[in-house]
This record gives structure tokens, C-alpha cells and sequence, in this order.
């Protein structure tokens, strides 16, 4: 890292589940600050030398930045929508990038390998042609047009579908994906990613979901999005090199990794380098 | 990931602990590799990183005559060329898709590498024969200044072929006397797990002092 003022300082980052703050508050760091989040109204997060920084709360969880955001936390409209259940799906801690969580997220090829026979089997491993567009006026990543089969696309899901996708990345660490609902024909499940960088090189992931299923027991909806994120950990935790390479060469990408060719363009655009090589060693 | 060689031939790993169609991971003094056996017998040394996006490919499958790497299931031939991407089944993969491979050989049931194909084969250890690989906590100067060690494992002549990791870990490729018996074998591989636990106590007590 520069001298410069890392502009990811001035963004908003999840630290929390709002609804399960300790009395004692929880101790934790973003981008190698200590901090820690209090329970209370207002809930507050501190920093060891006793500065009190900017938080919100939403999505179940409570976001704060080191620095002072331009703007309010991203919307996602669909988490006001009646008939959605809000899922906290909790925290799972991988030593890797908090951008390579993020841009594993967004990738589909991976499905049949890492989730063999639930996200994706052999020999159904082709990746169609989608669109990728930064878009200006909200200045986010977003794929759409996404189609992929899967043998078990959802906890809800009884056999093989093609699943339809959209991707949205409204922050540097934070990351939306809309798939087909298996309960609702013509409305989008809602699973996100939220990841608060503890370093560069280490990050807390919370996954957050608002479904349409009232069927399946809160803890099958856990457990089933809790597996999947294990089986990814395993990967990025063997990434070499754990920050994600921006400069071309270093990693070579097809047409199925244009979400991911986005999403680095974006980073470098913003210069949001934090956990990011941008020399190619 | 370049892997440099301090010597001609690595030894990295025992015959018999490389089934047909398996891969491992193959610890060098400058970092890992990729060692893997086709299904056909043949033995590769790749570098341990998929050129896609740096996942380690002895995490990899080995199906047929090809390596492939977990993430996205790219698959490379022995000359670590790619073969195929899963995602475009109808790509020739570019040329420009490929891990560096090493020369691999095996004798006498000891697996070796080299960053180029020495001109000489490597070591027949006559009079010896693989028992076991151990890993050992300690830094392989601190247990034989990096070099082989000739010993006696409850009393059968013993030659140790000594690894280091380039960190805490030293890797032990465990030869003993060709003639030994079975019973003899056990005991001296008993008797290795003491020396495991002699050198650790050395490693532990250096640290302290």
C-alpha cells in the first residue's frame, strides 16, 4: 500500500449482527484497526484509542467505516419486500483477500467442482455468454442474463433446474446475487455477501439472505448456505497469491470470468487496492 | 512460482505412497509442486498453481493422463499444456495456458524432481529400500545441516534422505537395509518416530535458548 489515503477507508463495512451483539460488546478490527462494537441504543463502535465511528444498521448487521462515506449504505429494495424471510446466516472467517471472497462469489464455473451435485454437476459445465456492465449512474458491477444448470439450486429445490442469475457488486467488499425462486416463479431470491476485511490478507464473511420459502426450517436454510461457504473456503485459502492480482498477466481469464474481469477493472478504476497485488511478482 | 534447485535431484516422495491417478503435493526446498501419477502409471512435476486463478493444483484430480485443478476443473497434460476448460468445452485452450513442469524419475522407490534433466540419473541407494516419509517440526540445518543422515534405526542400518522446506518443516524420506525383514522394519520405523520426537525436542530447545 501507498502513502495515499486508501479510498476503501471511506466505505462501509459489516462488523456485526445486530441481533447478536454481546453484553460485553464484540471485539473485532477493520483493515487492521482494532475496534469494538457495543450493544446499546444506539449501538456504537469504537476504536482503541477511543474514536467514535459512523455506523448504520441494516440487513441485520452493523456497518461502520474508518473514514467518512460519501454516501449511505447501498440499497438492496428487495429487503422490504412482505413474504421475504430474512436469513443471518452468521460469520465464517477465511484467511484469504476479502477481494477474492468477493470475486469467488461471483463466479459460476466453479459450481460443479467445488458444489459438485448441489450448485452444479458434470457434464453440465459449459458457461453461456452473459452481460457484464459497470454502470455509471450507480457506479456498480453488474452481470445479468446468467444461466446456469444445477442439481440442487436452493434448499427449497426438489431436483435439477437451470437457474437464472444476476450479480450486483454495489461495494468493493460487498456483493448481491438474484437467482431464480424455486417457490416463487417470477420473483428473485436474494443471497449477499457482505465481507468486513479484518487485514488484507484475512476477512470475516457474513452471508445474508431474503427468500421466498416458508418451508424450510431456518436452521436447514443456515446449514445449506454454511456448506456451500466451506467449500469455498477451501479454495481461498489455496490461492496463490492470497491478494488478488489486478494487473493483466498474472492470472489469465476466459469469457466465463467477465464478471470477474469487471470487477477488477472497477477496483483498479477506484483504486480500491486494499487486499488487492498490483504488481505482478 | 519458480522453483530453484540447490541440488541435481530432489527426493520428494516414496513410490509407494503415489497410487496411479493421485496427486500430491511435493515439498522442496523452494516451495511446493504438484507431483502427480496418470492413471497409466506415468509420473509429472508440475508448478502447484493453476494459471487461471492461482489455485494450487495438488488439490487437484488426476483423470486418465491429466491433471485437473479443483476450482474450475482446467485440466494439463504432462507437459502441463492445458487441455481443456470445462466452462467452453469447445476451446482449444491457448498455448499460452501452462504450468512449468519439472523433470520427474523414480528409483529404487524414491520419487525425484529437478528443475532441468540432470545428465546423471539420480541416486540408486543401493542396498537400501524405502520404509516411510516423516515430516519432522524442525529446521532441517538444525537436524543435519540439510544433509542425508546415515544412522541406525533399532539397529538396522538406516539412510535418511533430509528435505527441508524452506521453513520449520523438514521432510525425511526413510531408506533402511534391503535385507531387513518385516518385523525389522517395524521396529525401525518405531525407532524414527523417536528421532521425529529427538529432533523436535532440539528444535524446541534452540528456540529457547
Amino acid at each position: 500500500m501507498t502513502m495515499d489515503r486508501q479510498p476503501m477507508i471511506d466505505q462501509w463495512y459489516p462488523v456485526a449482527l445486530a441481533s447478536q451483539l454481546p453484553a460485553g460488546g464484540r471485539a473485532t478490527q477493520l483493515m487492521g484497526t482494532p475496534i469494538t462494537v457495543l450493544p446499546g441504543e444506539p449501538i456504537r463502535v469504537v476504536t482503541a484509542d477511543g474514536r467514535d465511528l459512523r455506523i448504520t444498521v441494516r440487513y441485520g448487521h452493523v456497518w461502520t467505516s474508518l473514514g467518512d462515506p460519501a454516501k449511505e449504505l447501498f440499497d438492496i429494495p428487495e429487503a422490504d419486500q412482505p413474504g421475504r424471510r430474512l436469513v443471518e446466516v452468521g460469520v465464517v472467517r477465511v484467511r484469504c483477500s476479502p477481494l477474492r471472497a468477493v470475486e469467488n462469489f461471483l463466479d459460476i464455473a466453479h459450481f460443479p467442482f467445488v458444489h459438485t451435485d448441489i450448485l452444479g454437476a458434470e457434464p453440465h459445465t459449459e458457461v453461456g455468454k452473459y452481460d457484464v456492465e459497470i454502470r455509471e449512474q450507480e457506479d456498480e458491477v453488474w452481470a445479468t442474463k446468467v444461466q446456469f444448470y444445477q442439481p440442487q439450486a436452493a434448499k427449497s429445490a426438489t431436483g435439477g433446474i437451470t437457474t437464472d442469475y444476476m450479480y450486483r457488486v454495489p461495494a468493493p467488499t460487498s456483493t448481491v446475487l438474484y437467482k431464480t425462486c424455486p417457490a416463487r416463479p417470477g420473483e428473485w431470491d436474494v443471497i449477499t455477501l457482505f465481507v468486513q476485511p479484518l487485514t488484507e490478507e484475512l476477512c470475516d464473511v457474513w452471508p445474508w439472505m431474503a427468500l421466498f420459502d416458508d418451508e424450510t426450517a431456518l436452521t436447514d436454510l443456515i446449514h445449506f448456505q454454511q456448506m456451500i461457504f466451506l467449500q469455498d473456503r477451501s479454495i481461498l485459502e489455496n490461492q496463490i497469491p492470497r491478494l488478488l492480482p489486478l494487473d493483466p498477466g498474472r492470472e489469465i481469464p476466459t469469457r466465463a470470468d467477465l464478471t470477474s474481469v469487471a470487477y477488477r477493472r472497477w477496483l483498479k478504476r477506484h483504486q480500491f487496492t486494499y487486499g488487492a497485488q498490483l504488481v505482478a511478482q | 512460482m519458480p522453483v530453484e534447485m540447490h541440488r541435481d535431484w530432489i527426493p520428494v516422495a516414496l513410490s509407494a505412497d503415489l497410487p496411479a491417478a493421485t496427486v500430491v503435493p511435493a515439498h522442496t526446498p523452494s516451495g511446493i509442486l504438484a507431483l502427480w501419477r496418470s492413471a497409466s502409471g506415468k509420473l509429472t512435476a508440475l508448478a502447484d498453481r493453476c494459471p487461471h486463478r492461482g489455485m494450487r493444483l495438488s488439490y487437484g484430480f488426476v483423470r486418465g493422463e491429466a491433471l485437473s485443478c479443483i476450482y474450475h476443473g482446467w485440466s494439463y497434460g504432462r507437459n502441463g499444456q492445458c487441455q481443456r476448460i470445462p466452462a467452453h468445452p469447445d476451446l482449444a485452450p491457448p498455448a499460452a495456458i501452462k504450468a512449468a513442469n519439472y523433470a520427474a524419475e523414480e528409483r529404487n522407490g524414491v520419487i525425484w524432481i529437478a528443475q532441468e534433466e540432470p545428465e546423471t540419473p539420480p541416486p540408486a541407494l543401493e542396498g537400501f529400500k524405502p520404509l516411510r516419509s516423516i515430516t519432522v517440526g524442525a529446521d532441517a540445518e538444525l537436524i543435519a545441516g540439510s544433509r542425508d543422515v546415515r544412522m541406525r534405526l533399532a539397529g538396522i542400518d538406516a539412510l535418511l534422505l533430509i528435505v527441508g522446506t524452506g521453513g520449520s518443516e523438514t521432510v525425511a524420506h526413510v531408506m533402511v537395509d534391503a535385507a531387513a525383514s518385516e518385523v525389522e522394519c517395524v521396529a525401525a520405523s518405531r525407532a524414527a518416530e523417536g528421532w521425529r520426537r529427538d529432533c523436535e525436542r532440539l528444535g524446541r530447545k534452540d528456540l529457547a535458548s
